[in-house]
């Protein structure tokens, strides 16, 4: 079966965004770097259930996330610190603190794996969150692929920027050559870095759903897209503005 | 980006829409109203509001606006959570070249911007070189 084929819409949805979603969903499946197939695909439901999540609800309302104690909506076999983490990444992310990722990292949650758990639930929601804008019923997930994580991290990864160890702006060389070119990068694409594929695969739908880092400097009419720069970036701001993004 | 586009194209925009004030929504953006009220919609995640404001920009503007609009609304339900779950600071220039949007929107109302050190003079100064560098270097790339 193919998933984001799109062919029960009437929409003109564009072949590169079918298919950075469609390519997306292939490495879902696939065994990640600190996570298996299956588990990645656990993370992709997590996802769902933390925006269905009683309990979240109740906590993004609480003074403090650790004011309240109970238990997730959950149908998957994760670990509970993993669901915990999935659904603060979706529905309470702005109370995420360097301490809260610290003590998970003792207990064994490590940061290589909360990284890949961040690239997965951001990137599973932002596709869920064009099927959901254009009123379509989200892709089913895929079947998991047999094998085991490749336990990569990338020997230039450091501590100092943000709450977990990164690529340095000049480090993009050897394996990393291609996350950014001529030592010139911003945060939010250094963030994921620790996990260089969490950083290829949301900059593929990224590329399709708003703009490649090329397309970033062109202000003007964007090739193959039916919104201007203006248009894109009032889209951009307003939901960024009520997600309270400071970024 | 909204700012620097709209200078880019000398295009008439009052940044203050971003906030949700129809008022600021007379200039230069076609369809305006309905991108914005899209906007708000996938992110306030009201389905009876989203419905309605789909089928408001639909009508107005075309399916393949939607379409668009709908990938960009995604997208950037995803970089706030990219942001703030990795704690990353805003990077010195986009700070720099920031400083005078931030003030205008009262973005250091957010939790997330105490991730990025209060800027300062320092910041200030460089804002006065920046934005007319960063100004300068678009528009030669979009020619």
């Amino acid at each position: 079966m193919s998933h984001h084929s799109y062919d029960g819409s009437t929409y003109p949805i564009r072949e590169g965004l079918r298919g950075a979603h469609r390519d997306y969903w292939l490495a879902l499946a696939r065994p990640g770097t600190w996570f298996t197939g299956a588990q990645r695909i656990a993370i992709a439901a997590e996802v769902r259930n933390a925006l269905a999540c009683d309990f979240c609800r109740e906590r993004k309302t609480a003074l403090s996330p650790y004011a309240l104690q109970g238990e997730h909506r959950s149908d998957t076999a994760l670990p509970a610190q993993i669901t915990d983490a999935v659904h603060r990444v979706i529905t309470d992310q702005s109370r995420i603190t360097q301490t809260y990722i610290s003590q998970n990292a003792a207990q064994g949650f490590s940061e290589e794996k909360y990284v890949e758990l961040v690239g997965i639930a951001v990137t599973v929601l932002s596709i869920d969150e064009f099927n959901r804008g254009l009123g379509l019923p989200l892709e089913s997930l895929p079947e998991p692929v047999a094998g085991e994580p490749s336990g990569y991290r990338p020997a230039q990864a450091s501590a100092g920027t943000g709450f977990v160890a990164m690529v340095p702006v000049n480090g993009a060389n050897g394996a990393e050559a291609d996350l950014w070119q001529n030592g010139k990068t911003a945060n939010v694409l250094r963030a994921l870095s620790l996990v260089p594929n969490a950083v290829r695969e949301w900059m593929a739908v990224g590329r399709e759903q708003y703009l490649s880092p090329r397309g970033m400097a062109q202000f003007r009419d964007i090739p193959g897209r039916s919104l201007n720069r203006m248009q894109m970036e009032l889209v951009a701001g307003r939901v960024s503005s009520i997600n309270e993004c400071f970024y | 980006m909204l700012s620097l586009s709209a200078d880019i194209t000398e295009s008439d925009v009052d940044l203050r829409m971003v906030n949700g004030d129809e008022t600021a929504l007379a200039g230069d953006i076609r369809h305006g109203l309905v991108l914005m009220k899209f906007a708000e919609a996938v992110a306030s995640r009201n389905e009876e509001t989203l419905s309605h404001a789909r089928q408001q920009l639909l009508q107005e503007a075309g399916a393949e606006v939607l379409v668009d609009a709908a990938a960009v609304a995604a997208n950037f339900q995803r970089m706030v959570r990219i942001a703030d779950s990795t704690g990353i600071p805003l990077d010195a220039l986009s700070a720099a070249v920031s400083v005078g949007v931030r003030k205008e929107l009262n973005l250091e109302r957010f939790a997330s911007a105490q991730n990025t050190p209060k800027g300062g003079v320092k910041q200030k100064l460089l804002s006065l070189i920046a934005r007319p560098m960063a100004l300068r270097m678009f528009n030669k790339m979009s020619e």
